[in-house]
């Protein structure tokens, strides 16, 4: 038995050393259609899912083959090995929202190497591992709405709380950085604990929310800077029986928050058009493997829509924000 | 007392701490939180009613989880297309039934071990799930709380969480059926020379799990307006835990549901978002760390007193 | 304990057919994913049939190939353990805490997580032998708390990340086109099948499993294999761990998850009863590689990798049933013969 277990891989073996390849170089350019792979963060997180719609669109009306692929949960190490496949495939352009940055950087760095177009979109990497960044809005854009927001409805005092995503995601721990600068604007607006983490998880979010308004009776608003945590924030505040107590504002998408904020129970979202994002980043994608677009550009043009590009990033634009007055013209 | 010591222990460290938390953390019996605490663990007791003979019989499930989450899911696309929730109810428990009979019959029929069965199942369904929905919420708002109010809906839930503790209870300690899977749990074998059926009470007591996980999947599913197909739930840990810490044995043959009760709530009073350790000023972080602790005394305390009783 | 009433020479060849379909199984799954995931084009080869894509198949799942291979001498006598990816990711946080914060150099920090996971080893021989708890039980407590410490010490939060290129070159870098941590795995691997299968430590493995009883009066220190065993599933998880931290570059309290599942379906799809008494160390690898090959092949092949799970489930029914078959074949045909039921109980999840 051991004599056949031996010849059988053997000829496994022989099998792959014919196979050995100069992959070294990208298969792009006149072979066929160029191939954009695209990493969310997490694969079934309604955000990114909005996402990958507005890229798809980009995808079909451009021509090219978009691979939209991710973990199914916040899982860094997936991301890694996701990346790296794509690498193998040879595929032409990555764009990746990074769980986190270090891991994600040394494998989209072996991409860059094999000429493979490297991006970042709506969570950054390390600087040096890709392009450009398509970020939604500057940092300061997002955190600076978001205290704005909760210094109106609270009238520039009072307790609130953050529920964030995972607690080691990094876009969001750069705009909690942004979100604290900001506070020293309002010294009578105070951060009562930790940011809580949500993971991601709707039931999670609103267990937090529902045990932070326990610990803190006194508390006011809670913000959710992800987009699960504010319809489980705001159903935390429901099931409490403190809608008007304690207002819940964030980053969310308005289909899953619109019967909360007619409720009265969210007082808005502030986001921006997630579907305009996939789109953008497509296209940037695009314009990479096409060599329309270089480092060092100022703009970025598609169609009539100019884009600033400020450094090594594009903004898609300022943040919006959703409330009772205009949600309903929103669908995603 | 003596003959069910391992019960009445884990009563009194739960009474222990409730009392511990009434003198040092009062709050905590605020009654909407703890209503609400109770309310959304009540499909962990239901689940761990039907662990517990399985456990007795000395089988395991570790495909509950995944069973839940499914069971979940359809019946929230069903509700919102508008089904009535007396129409889904049933529905649920029939798709439950038909994950455990399917595990069942490679357990029983074929002679499978339970624990690769039950990898395999749970591999399959939560993969399946993740394929077919992606993550995407469902939408039941009409049937939050089953269209009534918060307060009704939170009681019916807990309510007929207990009346299903209570019967199982009551079923197994006094139903010749309840005696028979104790017999099949401590001499498979001899139960079999003695005229039961083995594989047949094996097989009903997976399908009698996969009912009662679609029921609580059910029930956890009329609690939030918008449903999350959420796979990996740790639910199987979570019914276990509370099965051992409550006294079943998993040699199989002993411990009963007034046990798995107590475990229930012991583990759900010193779980990660349980008030009790915002309360008592304990960062949530610790604790899992905490259940793992009171799972591994549990878990000592058996095989200290099954090391006592041999000399 | 229940055993295969087949006499041994049948047994043997019911086995020997196990590893050979896996290893065909294996073999049409490559080549599907061969022809499906491969793409030539004038710039040259990519996909699936790329030395690197296979490279990179085989680095992405070291970790659970090396828990796969100490899980086999445990589930060899009967037990098992759950703890493996808990104790995996302990260590983990065990090696990043020395290193950071108390600065050690690598290598006490390194042999610090080896200890530690040997520690936990340790803890778990001593429940199971000492007080003669059933492994699966024993496990979970400590798959419950060893997790739970990885979590409480980061405050969950925490993560330790950036180590210097002398420590990660395990991971990231290759020798002669292989991948280092493949060296330690084939060197891991070497050991575990000497001793599983020339050694008498290693047959008392599948004695004990057998026959537990049987094995003592037989004059074997039963405690000392088995706390053998356990220790050293704890110490190749820190190996795992240290590994899996060279290869993303950090460590988070939520590394090593489900780990321990994937290592069981490793063994148990390579031909090892659960109930231990038979199986190969051979036949763990032929799993591993079968289930790493199916996952990462299906994404090459541009399908949805939730299919590979789904298949991976299948497969482990399948392999399951092939085993059992010939006696449920043969009980069949002895009840049709002679008309009664010669039907076993179900099998105890645990004895």
């Amino acid at each position: 038995m051991k004599r056949n277990l031996m010849l059988l891989l053997a000829a496994g073996l022989a099998l792959v050393a014919c196979s050995k390849s100069d992959s070294n170089a990208p298969s792009g350019g006149g072979d066929k259609k160029p191939v954009i792979a695209m990493l969310p963060k997490n694969k079934a997180n309604a955000y990114f899912i909005s996402c990958s719609k507005g890229a798809q669109d980009a995808a079909t009306a451009l021509g090219v083959d978009l691979r939209f692929d991710g973990p199914t949960k916040t899982d860094p190490s997936m991301q890694t090995q996701i990346v790296e496949g794509w690498i193998n495939q040879g595929v032409d352009a990555i764009a990746v929202a990074a769980e986190d940055k270090a891991s994600l950087s040394t494998a989209l760095k072996k991409a860059q190497s094999k000429g493979i177009k490297v991006l970042s979109y709506d969570a950054d990497v390390l600087p040096d591992a890709r392009t450009f960044f398509v970020n939604q809005a500057t940092p300061e854009g997002i955190a600076n709405t978001l205290v704005d927001e909760a210094a109106r409805i609270m009238d520039g005092k009072g307790e609130f709380a953050i529920i964030t995503a995972s607690l080691v995601a990094a876009n969001q721990n750069v705009w909690i950085a942004k979100i604290k600068e900001r506070l020293a604007k309002y010294p009578n607006l105070k951060l009562v604990t930790d940011p809580l983490p949500s993971n991601d998880d709707k039931d999670q979010a609103q267990q937090q929310a529902a045990t932070i308004m326990n610990a803190h009776p006194d508390l006011k608003l809670i913000m959710a800077i992800c987009t699960p945590g504010v319809p489980g924030a705001a159903e935390a505040v429901k099931q409490a029986g403190k809608v008007g107590k304690v207002h819940v504002i964030g980053l969310g998408l308005p289909n899953e928050n619109k019967d909360y904020v007619h409720a009265g129970v969210t007082d808005s979202v502030v986001l921006w058009d997630t579907g305009k994002l996939g789109f953008l980043t497509v296209q940037v994608a695009n314009a990479l493997v096409k060599g329309t677009l270089k480092a060092g550009d100022k703009e970025f043009k598609v169609g009539d829509t100019t884009y600033k590009i400020d450094g090594d990033n594009i903004l898609l634009g300022e943040p919006t924000i959703f409330n009772k007055a205009n949600i309903d013209k929103y669908d995603f | 007392m003596k003959k069910h010591f391992r019960e009445w222990s884990v009563a009194a460290a739960l009474g222990f701490i409730l009392v511990a938390l009434a003198v040092f953390a009062p709050p905590f019996y605020h009654p909407q939180p703890l209503l609400s605490l109770v309310t959304y663990e009540a499909p962990t007791l239901i689940v761990a009613v039907g662990m517990a003979t399985i456990i007795i019989c000395r089988q395991i499930d570790i495909s509950v989880g995944s069973l839940f989450a499914v069971c979940g899911v359809c019946g929230a696309l069903l509700l919102d297309r508008g089904w009535p929730c007396l129409a889904v109810l049933p529905v649920s428990m029939l798709l439950g039934a038909l994950m455990g009979a399917i595990n069942g019959g490679l357990v029983a029929g074929l002679g499978l071990p339970s624990i690769v069965v039950t990898l395999a199942t749970m591999v399959t369904w939560a993969e399946a799930l993740r394929w077919l929905r992606q993550g995407v919420l469902v939408n039941v708002g009409h049937a939050q709380w089953f269209g009534f109010t918060q307060g009704e809906g939170q009681l019916t839930i807990v309510i007929t969480a207990l009346v299903i503790l209570l019967i199982n209870a009551v079923g197994l300690r006094h139903l010749a059926a309840g005696r028979f899977i104790y017999a099949v749990g401590t001499n498979a074998e001899a139960a079999r020379l003695a005229g039961l059926r083995p594989r047949l009470i094996t097989f009903l007591m997976f399908v009698r799990l996969g009912t009662l996980t679609g029921l609580a999947a059910f029930l956890a599913a009329v609690q939030a307006p918008t449903l999350q197909p959420k796979p990996d739930n740790g639910l199987e840990l979570k019914a276990i835990a509370a099965v051992v810490v409550g006294g079943v044995a998993i040699s199989g043959g002993r411990g009963n549901l007034w046990g798995v009760f107590c475990g229930v709530l012991l583990l759900t009073v010193v779980s990660p978002i349980s008030p009790a350790l915002v309360y008592l000023g304990i960062p949530s972080y610790w604790g899992k760390a905490i259940q793992g602790a009171i799972i591994l005394l549990a878990v000592v305390a058996d095989g200290w007193r099954a090391r006592k009783q041999k000399f | 304990m229940s055993s295969p009433t087949s006499s041994p020479p049948g047994w043997k060849a019911a086995l020997r057919s196990h590893e050979f379909i896996l290893l065909a199984v294996l073999m049409a799954e490559w080549v599907s994913f061969y022809f499906a995931g491969t793409h030539h084009t004038s710039h040259g080869t990519f996909g699936f049939g790329t030395a690197d894509a296979q490279a990179d198949i085989l680095r992405h799942t070291v970790e659970i190939g090396l828990l796969a291979l100490v899980m086999t001498p445990i589930i060899l006598t009967g037990g098992i353990d759950l703890s493996v990816g808990s104790v995996m990711c302990f260590s983990e946080i065990v090696f990043g805490k020395l290193w950071r914060d108390a600065h050690m150099p690598i290598p006490i920090a390194a042999t610090g997580a080896l200890l530690t996971g040997a520690a936990a080893g340790g803890l778990n021989a001593l429940l199971i032998t000492w007080l003669r708890l059933p492994p699966l039980i024993v496990t979970l407590g400590t798959y419950s708390i060893f997790r739970g410490l990885a979590e409480a010490v980061t405050r969950g939060a925490d993560v330790f990340a950036e180590f210097p290129a002398s420590f990660t070159f395990l991971g990231e870098k290759s020798w002669l086109g292989v991948p280092v941590q493949v060296y330690v795995f084939v060197v891991v691997a070497i050991a575990v099948w000497l001793l599983v299968h020339r050694t008498t430590w290693g047959r008392s493995f599948r004695a004990i499993g057998y026959a537990p009883e049987g094995t003592r009066f037989a004059g074997i220190p039963v405690e000392r294999r088995l706390a053998l065993a356990y220790v050293l599933a704890g110490t190749v998880a820190a190996l795992a761990g240290l590994i899996y931290a060279s290869r993303l570059n950090q460590v988070t309290a939520a590394d090593g998850t489900g780990y321990e599942l994937a290592a069981i379906t490793a063994v148990v799809l390579g031909g090892t009863s659960i109930f231990g008494g038979s199986g190969t160390v051979h036949g763990t690898l032929l799993g591993w590689v079968a289930v790493a090959v199916l996952s990462e092949g299906l994404a090459y092949a541009n399908l949805p990798r939730e299919l590979g799970g789904m298949l991976t489930g299948v497969l482990l029914i399948l392999a399951l049933s092939a085993s059992i078959l010939p006696k449920v074949l043969s009980n069949w045909r002895a009840r049709r013969h002679t008309g009664t039921s010669t039907s076993q109980p179900p099998p105890p999840a645990s004895t």
